[in-house]
């Protein structure tokens, strides 16, 4: 078991030693973007997992925490024309408050009636936020906040300002990135190592003897879901601040809260590097198919939507047959008389 | 607002709660007898609007016949679903059931996207506009079919459920399953039957929705909440339950327009699905119960 641990710290130390160069290996803004946002859900896929996969609570209201953190950064840097960076933790710290807002109700419910919570919970969010100017402009006092700037903008969306060096600016934002998910990555490590980490899988496992043990379940959860929060509010402002542009239709969509769900099921839920490799395989797939076209005959057609088709049927093959994900599938592989008969033949070269 | 008002805003509450008691019932017969949260709920309401669209607009089939075709078709589907994707499952956890049949959803979500492509279609009929005034109060004649269709398809589940066998056997799978196989009841048979019954309502209400509203492959999850929301205020596995819950969002909803934009129409319901679960979890007739 040593060496297969030693081997997933040499592979990550590998990997990650080439995405830091990538930039320099690939100049152009295709493979930089495409690097930044994988870094950043990456990042997403992490937090998620520490409420969902070491918890064990299936939230479908993240989606919530990543608007939130974006349009926080957003409201800030164009009412004060602070550098949008320094808003980073402002950002976290909204989202986080906003996760113990619905989090401390909500996650009193167990398990499948927490999930369906909090898909209204979102709901609710995105409805309320694309209207939330007009709700504002309504109301004698607040009517000053939204008087000279829109909060969310509504159906238009929000445009940060440009700028000067795009360049350097965008490679800056590419290591920030990449530095970001490093962090995820060391906390969620950290979480799964400490008292907190267990204490969370005990009540993932069993809610009432964690209780009985001493263990305040609900404390622990709304605890996670703090973490996790503030994490994924901070992807959503460094999302803001790398696009410039914000649509609160988009950025509080149902689609990033289900990415959300899907990415560190897809990879292996509950474990460090499960959610990283789901996360990778989402947003390269998505890439791959997003450019892909299928031609039958003279009919075109557009696979974009093929993405979440695959992973929906990826989803039902692994509930039915391997719970523990693409992560779960290579190591049984890794298991098998096959890979130690391969293993075998390669003894004499190392 | 004069009484007249008053009368038609309640008239189109009670015409639209037969519509959310149709598409809750469906969920709440699933959950009775299996314990089984069916996200795919929403991806067969979308379905059989499709389907029914395709019916009327290319075949042109009486849009009230459509559901002969449309229920049936879902019904099978409904048995295939269990079978191949529900008994597999065996006892694993709720949640595992729920991601499952999430992912069903997004197959059949996706597939609508491929196949339909993402605009938005309605079904435009020669009913469509027909008005009946009863008392001085405007009745679409569409909406009223629908209402009378769901009722029909109730009221006959309902006469299934406690005068047949099948139906008793069902009931007696929801309330306790191990006392169920005691007295001999093929639980896997009922609970497959159960199963192909949700679907086929939830098949019908997307049927009756496609004649009212529009809808694109993304129908169906607003819905999916409100359905929520009703079967939690309802209570579970009860009819009076279901129809007092639509019947209850029905109105709020129809209320909540006089002092909130309509835009903001949606967020009443999910704020009231989030409020419900929270406040009281075993519905509104534990509120009779807890009295007595």
């Amino acid at each position: 078991m040593r060496t297969d641990r030693s081997l997933t710290w040499l592979v990550a130390i590998v990997v990650l030693a080439f995405v830091a160069a990538l930039p320099m290996l690939y100049p152009g803004s295709y493979w930089q973007t495409l690097g930044l946002i994988t870094f950043l859900f990456v990042s997403l896929s992490v937090s998620w997992n520490i409420l969902g996969g070491y918890g064990g609570q299936i939230s479908f209201g993240h989606g919530t925490f990543l608007g939130l953190g974006a349009f926080t950064t957003a409201a800030i840097a164009l009412r004060t024309g602070i550098p949008p960076w320094l808003t980073i933790p402002v950002a976290g710290l909204i989202a986080m408050l906003y996760g113990l807002l619905w989090g401390y109700p909500t996650l009193r419910l167990r398990g499948p009636y927490f999930s369906i919570a909090t898909i209204g919970v979102g709901e609710a969010t995105r409805v309320l936020m694309i209207n939330l100017d007009d709700l504002l402009r309504g109301i004698p006092v607040l009517k000053e906040v939204v008087r000279f700037r829109p909060l969310t903008g509504g159906a238009s969306g929000l445009t940060l300002p440009m700028p000067a060096d795009i360049r350097s600016y965008a490679l800056a934002y590419y290591y920030g990135a990449f530095a970001f998910m490093l962090v995820a990555l060391a906390v969620s490590w950290w979480i799964r190592r400490s008292r907190f980490g267990l204490a969370l899988l005990a009540i993932n496992m069993d809610p009432d003897a964690a209780e009985t043990l001493g263990i305040s379940t609900s404390r622990y959860k709304v605890m996670a879901l703090m973490v996790s929060a503030f994490l994924v509010g901070i992807v959503g402002s460094l999302y803001a601040q790398y696009f410039l542009f914000i649509d609160p239709r988009e950025m509080f969509s149902f689609q990033n809260s289900i990415a959300m769900v899907l990415m560190p099921i897809i990879g292996g839920v509950g474990t460090l590097w499960g959610p990283v490799l789901g996360a990778v395989v989402f947003k390269v797939v998505e890439d791959r198919l997003s450019t892909a076209r299928l031609m039958v005959g003279s009919l075109s057609i557009n696979l974009v939507q093929f993405n979440l088709l695959l992973y929906g049927l990826l989803l039902v093959l692994i509930i039915l047959f391997e719970p523990g994900g693409v992560l779960g599938l290579i190591r049984r592989i890794g298991r098998s008389k096959l890979s130690l008969r391969i293993s075998a033949r390669f003894r004499g070269w190392v | 607002m004069t009484v007249q008002d008053l009368a038609t805003l309640i008239v189109s509450a009670i015409l639209t709660a037969g519509l959310y008691a149709t598409m809750s019932y469906g969920l709440a017969l699933i959950y009775g007898v299996m314990r089984i949260i069916n996200l795919a709920h929403a991806g067969v309401m979308m379905l059989a609007a499709y389907m029914t669209f395709w019916l009327v607009a290319v075949l042109h089939l009486n849009p009230f016949l459509a559901p002969c075709v449309v229920v049936p078709t879902f019904f099978l589907l409904g048995l295939a679903m269990h079978r191949f994707l529900i008994r597999p499952l065996g006892s694993a956890p709720m949640i595992a059931s729920l991601l499952l049949l999430f992912g069903v959803w997004l197959i059949m979500q996706n597939i609508a996207y491929l196949i339909f492509s993402s605009d938005t279609r309605s079904i435009f009929t020669q009913y469509t506009l027909w008005t009946i005034h009863a008392a001085g109060i405007p009745i679409s004649f569409n909406r009223l079919m629908v209402f009378a269709a769901g009722v029909i398809a109730l009221i006959s589940l309902h006469l299934f459920l406690t005068k047949t066998y099948p139906g008793r056997a069902i009931r007696a799978l929801a309330v306790d399953p191990e006392a169920a196989i005691l007295v001999g009841i093929n639980t896997s048979r009922m609970s497959m039957l159960a199963f192909g019954l949700g679907i086929a309502l939830a098949s019908l209400a997307g049927c009756l929705m496609s004649l009212i509203f529009s809808f694109d492959p993304d129908f169906g999850r607003s819905h999916l909440l409100k359905s929520f929301c009703i079967v939690v205020l309802g209570g579970l596995e009860s009819f009076v339950g279901v129809a007092l819950g639509s019947l209850v969002l029905a109105l709020v909803e129809a209320f909540s327009v006089m002092w909130l934009r309509a835009a903001l129409q949606d967020f009443v319901s999910f704020a009231l699905l989030v409020l419900v679960l929270l406040v009281m979890p075993n519905g509104l007739m534990s509120l009779f119960r807890r009295r007595a």
